[in-house]
């Protein structure tokens, strides 16, 4: 019996460790890729943050990109908050409101040799307000068209990139190409990003080509699908995906990543996938439509959270993190936010999966590209969308009754 | 003669249309494991394309990504040791429980019996905020304590003590009358008698307190945010890319993992399984 | 005054036991109100408060909470008639199939360990691995369900992607992967009803029909209203399944309570109308309990 007792004790009590421990001046940063490149590309970083400050070892703590915001929130409202980390952009408005953001402008104008004006402005946009600043972008990455040029080539057809230099790549294009490659090799002519379009990612579905035609899902506090340029862009998606067959529909599987799909919409990080698709490829921009271009760009940035013990510890780390030096060494995954990086021969250069003649694509989109939108109560605005945009997606739905359904829903939150 | 051969083989014939059925209504319980372990062994883009059981090359090359992918082992290890120590507490707390509500007679047997059971009725969901603020408060989030505190005190635990408590109350007094006459402690007689007979109960109560704490979901969602410290249920919900878009066939490879030992193992020891259940649901 | 001093030890051996239960019952009592009566009462103070998860703040609201659930919010009803849908469909379904299991299993015959183990398997299986796995069945036009359907010609809906369908969805996947536990509580009771009855009853020249009728079924009573209380209260904390199989949507069409208390409280941040939530449910699921208990004790 006493053994029994003492060893249940002394199992509570290595349990009770294992939780506890922290040494002294340890950072944990909590990021969502378990990449191994990308995470030794960070610890470097974080050891050359020891020339400066030498007993302070940094800890990436990785958190699955699915559930990241969720965990996050966890851990801030469970009492045990990481002391910086990776944030997405729509969690920023939500975070910064609710007090849970240390303002960095302090250490950053501070910091020797650090100039913060070099930050692109609308890269800025969502992470700063009044001198303040919430977080630094580390990556902003544009939005772009992944095609597959063997499925293009089967169906007799230019490519994307080929068709946006003789400037002929718009909305009606994009339209006819994605019905002919369905037609032509019977699988799909696009897929939204990651097949999410229906659940996880349905800004990502409805905003470019909202604003390709010269809308906007909401501005200024007023809903914008209801608004004719929304309307018809949403008729063209829904049109593309029953009438013509051209797009994944929902609860189906086209993956373009695994040549079931001949274009996607997505971010550059993803062309790491594609050494390994098995069929040659391209990035092209996002057509354009009748409001003319409109790049969207997707961003991530760096923060300190104010619960934190190490505040201003974190705080020199981020700065030391987004230096010019260090902001070009992180170019190679993430593309940079820093004008002078930016317009750097290097940048064009950096990525070794992708042309430069395709990088320019990239590069055109930071810097004319507008984020995606942002709002301090994001996750109900998304929550009230998602059943009225499911609605949206039947084969028989009224794509204008349910565009207003949605604004009905999510105009009381603006 | 004739007459009664026919009526036989009339019986025959009915058990075989019995045995048909009940095969056609046996598929959606067996199909899914088969199209698991199938599947696991297939190419991401092999999973939707045509409906097949047997993959055109075997993987298995996914079993070892997925150790890769996330620390699989570490986490196979953490559902493995937290659903003992679940275990091992809860046999302990809820036999002593149960043996008093049984055996000893004290004032309020009755409202404490009471109680505990409309404990049950109320779906964990009610009391999980609070319960997500007391963790914070003890300081416990991010550890596996919650996952251990919570199934131990919680609906797992008084399910236990009235299962053992049924028990103790159908054993014979004799033994453990004559275990005081030789000067055994309350805590002796209840440890050197009434447990080592009471072994069928615990082991239905080890049995569901173990799978029960093997396949949480909720509690490891709200308290567990740190990888290496995942559960496998968690773990299983948890397979995106560093982009988080879906990794299908090293989800479904891991899933076959964490669920074919728990299957073999039922398999093996099924009857013993399948009536401790039995035991559970007529005393709830 | 001997008297007394006999009397003294039998008091003390009878405060001496009570004392020894309570320390025994004492590790089961104090977590029970640690963890349960505690949490419990506190849900009733969140509820009247308006309280952000994120920046901790809280404020005493009153009834604000009920207020907007009950009055305002374009979901809340939907959510409750979800619930109770949910529960109306799995609840009957799940029982009337496990005791025609139950019926099919309780006798001897080849193979019926077998299909025990069979029905049962889904049981032990973790609900993550269960709901994972239908899910990719049940895609739509490439899942292998619809491919199966479309073998012997009927074009299948898209099940998860269809709010009826999808409620559809998961309450059969649900029925399926639970049956396995009320079959064998059916089993069990079904073999303790004495054979001489249904022998009698024979010898009268009663169908198998009438046996059932009048025989089997009220003497399973007792045990139909155990399965009956645990099935509704289990269907009521359902969470995994469906934050798995489908979020809650396609238009909210499987949003249930327990999702939507989750989705409020650590989503939306919004502690106070989730734990109001909470209140709503705890009422919800003790009403249908007492009517449950009371109908059937004027049945009997």
């Amino acid at each position: 019996m006493k053994s029994v007792l003492k060893s249940i004790t002394l199992s509570m009590l290595a349990l009770g460790m294992m939780s506890s421990a922290l040494a002294a001046a340890e950072l944990r940063f909590t990021v969502w890729t378990g990449n191994e490149a990308h995470l030794a590309m960070l610890n470097g970083i974080a050891e050359s943050f020891r020339e400066t400050h030498p007993d302070v070892t940094v800890r990436f703590e990785t958190i699955p990109a699915g559930d990241y915001t969720q965990k996050l929130t966890f851990q801030l409202a469970g009492g045990n908050p990481p002391d910086a980390g990776w944030m997405m952009e729509d969690a920023a408005s939500t975070f910064a409101n609710a007090g849970v953001l240390e303002d960095l402008a302090p250490t950053l104008n501070a910091a020797e040799g650090y100039d913060l004006a070099d930050f692109s402005e609308p890269a800025m946009g969502l992470w700063g307000a009044d001198g303040k600043v919430w977080g630094v972008p580390f990556s902003t990455s544009p939005f772009v068209i992944f095609y597959n040029k063997d499925m293009f080539d089967k169906a007799g057809l230019e490519d994307p990139l080929a068709l946006a230099a003789k400037g002929e790549w718009d909305m009606e294009t994009f339209q006819e190409v994605a019905k002919a490659l369905a037609e032509a090799t019977g699988k799909w002519g696009f897929e939204f990003k990651d097949g999410q379009g229906y659940d996880t990612r349905i800004m990502h579905a409805l905003m470019p080509p909202i604003r390709a035609y010269g809308g906007d899902v909401w501005a200024n506090q007023e809903c914008g699908f209801d608004k004719p340029e929304a309307i018809a862009a949403v008729q063209q998606l829904h049109d593309m995906t029953f009438k013509d067959k051209s797009i994944v529909p929902p609860g189906e599987n086209g993956d373009y990543f695994s040549g079931n799909s001949a274009m996607t919409i997505n971010q550059i990080s993803r062309a790491s996938l594609m050494p390994d698709a098995g069929f040659n490829w391209g990035i092209a921009p996002l057509p354009t439509g009748p409001g003319g271009e409109a790049p969207v760009i997707g961003q991530a940035a760096i923060v300190v959270f104010t619960a934190g013990r190490q505040k201003e510890l974190a705080a020199a780390f981020v700065a030391h993190m987004t230096n010019e030096a260090n902001v070009a060494k992180m170019a190679q995954f993430f593309p940079p936010a820093r004008n002078s990086v930016l317009s750097s021969e290097a940048f064009t250069a950096s990525n070794n999966l992708i042309p430069a003649e395709q990088m320019e694509v990239v590069g055109n989109a930071i810097a004319n590209g507008k984020v995606l939108p942002s709002h301090e109560r994001s996750p109900q605005l998304l929550a009230a969308m998602k059943p009225r945009v499911d609605a949206l997606w039947r084969a028989d739905a009224n794509v204008e009754e349910s565009l207003k359904t949605v604004c009905a829903a999510i105009q009381p939150l603006l | 003669m004739i007459g009664s051969l026919t009526q036989r083989q009339l019986r025959a014939v009915k058990q075989i249309c019995w045995t048909l059925a009940l095969c056609v209504v046996a598929i959606p319980f067996v199909f899914p494991f088969l199209w698991m372990i199938s599947s696991g062994l297939k190419g991401p883009s092999e999973i939707f394309g045509q409906p097949s059981l047997i993959p055109t090359s075997f993987r298995w090359n996914n079993y070892l990504e997925v150790f890769n992918y996330q620390p699989f082992a570490r986490q196979y290890f953490n559902s493995l040791y937290i659903a003992v120590t679940v275990t091992l507490l809860t046999l302990f707390i809820s036999s002593l429980a149960g043996y008093a509500l049984a055996r000893l007679r004290f004032a309020g047997a009755a409202l404490v019996a009471l109680f505990l059971v409309s404990a049950l009725m109320v779906p964990e969901e009610v009391t999980i905020i609070p319960n997500f603020f007391l963790i914070r408060w003890l300081g416990l989030s991010d550890t596996h304590w919650p996952l251990i505190l919570l199934p131990v005190f919680g609906s797992q635990g008084i399910v236990g003590t009235f299962l053992m408590r049924q028990y103790f109350l159908a054993l014979p007094k004799e033994l453990e009358d004559a275990g005081k006459m030789d000067g055994l402690s309350r805590f002796g007689v209840w440890w050197r008698i009434a447990l080592p007979m009471s072994r069928p109960a615990l082991a239905a109560v080890a049995i569901i307190t173990f799978l029960n704490s093997w396949n949480l979901f909720l509690e490891p969602l709200i308290f567990i945010s740190s990888l290496e410290k995942f559960t496998l249920p968690l773990a299983l919900s948890n397979f995106t890319d560093p982009y988080g878009s879906p990794l299908w066939h090293l989800q479904l490879a891991a899933t076959t993992l964490a669920v074919l030992p728990i299957l073999m193992v039922y398999l093996i020891a099924q009857r013993q399984i399948i009536e401790s259940f039995a035991l559970s649901g007529v005393k709830g | 005054m001997t008297a007394r001093d006999e009397r003294a030890p039998w008091l003390t051996l009878k405060m001496r036991e009570a004392m020894e239960a309570w320390l025994f019952i004492s590790p089961t009592l104090a977590g029970f109100l640690i963890f349960f009566v505690g949490p419990l009462c506190a849900v009733v103070w969140y509820s009247l408060t308006e309280w952000n998860l994120l920046s901790q703040q809280s404020v005493f609201v009153g009834l604000d909470n009920y207020d907007d659930a009950l009055f305002h919010n374009l979901d809340f009803w939907q959510v409750v008639r979800n619930s109770i849908v949910f529960a109306i469909g799995l609840v009957p379904l799940n029982m009337a199939l496990a005791l025609a299991l139950a019926l099919a299993l309780s006798r001897r015959f080849a193979g019926v360990v077998f299909f025990r183990t069979v029905f049962f398997a889904p049981v032990v299986t973790s609900a993550v691995a269960w709901a994972i796995v239908w899910k990719f069945l049940l895609q739509g036009e490439a899942g292998f369900v619809n491919q199966m359907l479309a073998g012997i010609g009927i074009h299948g809906p898209n099940w998860l992607r269809e709010p009826d369908w999808a409620m559809v969805a998961v309450i059969v996947t649900r029925v399926i992967k639970m049956v396995g536990l009320n079959m064998i509580l059916y089993i069990a009771a079904l073999q303790a009803i004495p054979r001489d009855y249904e022998a009698a009853a024979r010898l009268e020249g009663a169908s198998n029909w009438q046996i059932f009728r009048m025989i089997t079924w009220p003497l399973l009573g007792p045990t139909t209203l155990v399965i009956m209380v645990i099935t509704t209260i289990g269907s009521f904390k359902v969470f995994d399944h469906i934050y798995l199989m489908t979020g809650g949507g396609p238009e909210n069409g499987t949003l249930v309570l327990a999702f939507y208390i989750y989705q409020q409280g650590f989503q939306f941040f919004d502690v106070g109308y989730a734990s109001a939530l909470a209140m709503i449910m705890f009422v919800i699921v003790m009403g249908l309990t007492v009517v449950q208990l009371a109908l059937r004790r004027r049945d009997t």
